[in-house]
């Protein structure tokens, strides 16, 4: 996609998100009235956070940023690895995978399926849990201050709470698609912690402006916690810590329940990463029936 | 103790073979019970008022065989026939048929514990076919439950060709 196209389609999907119409800075004639609280602000320069930030706000946010840049260089890695000469070398793994995987335990002989199973149970409890949203119009996820991950879709900047995420990985020519699929399904990618079900996530939240170069610029899959899907996309950029007021979230998540919100300052919807995990997971007609990827 | 363990084990977990196949770039396996023989691509006689999924029949030592156009079933695109292309002669449903595919390439050895279940997304009837997914010499086997290829309906509809 050019950059020009790239620039029309963000800004038309976010005037759609925040309820603006996108004729009205076109030559189209829409003649809807603007609603003034999302009149889109002339853009202006990101303030330099660190400026007026707290030193511990900074020490933490440094601490996340390095956290991420980790979990990027892995993934960067195992790109290397893949384009050397694929030798099995022990992947190294991101903290938070490292925290979800289980202890070794002495071997007892126990079968597969019962396995499958109890983590199945386990990781949906997990992800129940992230799914509730609070009288206050919130998701659990986000009553206090929360870490995001900025990542690029066709164009799109899109947002996920880190608290969702599980793991990045490098999308390779191992992903394999299988036939009678939904169009948003691109295939199984293989991964160190097991098979990603990866999403065509251009397909799956813009599919009206849907670019089929996509599945040509799609890089990484970010794997969902609980789940063993994830989201393919074209770059992943910083980390930000987000307010609650930042965000504007939404009322009502009956049209695109996998949209918590937008946020303004960035220009960036953000993803009810948990219900994306549970749409995806009903949206299974073997869910129930026992697979051997990954939980976490 | 150990050896009753190990025995036990493999009782619950037996080691399958499968006949692997290339179809649009992907590798696809069939239990090798179901196999009857591999043929080298020969003229195949289309039938007249035949299913789309229908390529024709063949004549195998006397016996009329159809062959189905597996790219057709998987909703593939069409591709070309090459030096490499095969009918599988197979066995399902108590049916003999014939399945096109791009190459044949060879016969695996899996637990029944290693096949993972395939995701079933979307809303179209070949993904039924799927048996389950194993990753096996670095590429995705993608493991087809034969019996499943043709509905009762089907399968009548080609006793009918």
């Amino acid at each position: 996609m050019s950059e020009h196209n790239s620039s029309d389609v963000l800004q038309d999907y976010f005037s759609d998100l925040l309820g603006r119409h996108p004729a009205q800075n076109t030559l189209r004639g829409d003649k809807e009235p603007k609603p003034s609280g999302l009149t889109p602000e002339p853009e202006a320069k990101p303030k330099p956070r660190a400026e007026t930030m707290p030193v511990a706000d900074a020490e933490l946010l440094a601490a996340k940023r390095a956290q991420l840049q980790k979990l990027l260089h892995s993934a960067r890695v195992q790109v290397d690895q893949v384009a050397e000469d694929k030798v099995s070398v022990p992947v190294p793994s991101t903290e938070r995978a490292a925290e979800l995987r289980p202890t070794p335990e002495p071997q007892v002989e126990v079968p597969q399926a019962e396995v499958q199973v109890l983590e199945d149970a386990v990781a949906l409890n997990v992800l129940d849990e992230q799914l509730e949203w609070l009288e206050n119009g919130r998701p659990r996820w986000a009553q206090e201050t929360f870490e995001v991950l900025l990542f690029k879709v066709s164009g799109l900047t899109l947002a996920v709470p880190l608290i969702s995420l599980g793991q990045i990985q490098p999308l390779t020519d191992e992903l394999t698609p299988l036939f009678g699929q939904a169009d948003w399904f691109m295939g199984l990618q293989p991964t160190p912690s097991g098979k990603v079900r990866t999403v065509n996530t251009a397909r799956f939240v813009m599919p009206e402006r849907y670019d089929p170069a996509f599945e040509e610029t799609a890089k990484y899959v970010i794997s969902i916690n609980g789940v063993p899907w994830g989201l393919a996309v074209d770059t992943v950029e910083q980390p930000i810590s987000l307010n609650p007021e930042d965000v504007k979230w939404r009322s009502s998540r009956t049209q695109r329940p996998w949209l918590a919100g937008t946020v303004k300052a960035h220009m960036c919807a953000l993803l009810d990463i948990p219900m994306v995990g549970k749409l995806l997971t009903d949206a299974d007609r073997n869910k129930g029936r026992g697979h051997g990827g990954l939980t976490g | 103790m150990a050896s009753n363990a190990n025995q036990n084990h493999n009782a619950d977990d037996p080691v399958l073979q499968w006949v692997t196949f290339r179809l649009d770039g992907e590798t696809y396996g069939i239990n090798v019970m179901q196999v009857q023989e591999v043929l080298r691509y020969s003229e195949i006689a289309p039938v007249p008022g035949a299913p789309a999924y229908v390529l024709g029949i063949i004549n195998l030592r006397g016996n009329v065989v159809t062959v189905i156009d597996t790219r057709h079933r998987f909703a593939l695109p069409s591709g070309d026939l090459t030096d490499n292309t095969r009918i599988v002669i197979i066995e399902a449903d108590n049916h003999v048929i014939g399945i096109l595919v791009d190459s044949v390439a060879e016969v695996v050895y899996l637990r029944q514990s290693e096949i993972e279940m395939a995701p079933n997304v979307g809303n179209e009837e070949s993904a039924k076919f799927i048996q389950g997914v194993c990753h096996k010499n670095n590429e995705l086997l993608i493991l087809i439950e034969l019996n499943k290829l043709l509905t009762d309906r089907e399968w009548a509809e080609l006793e009918d060709i």
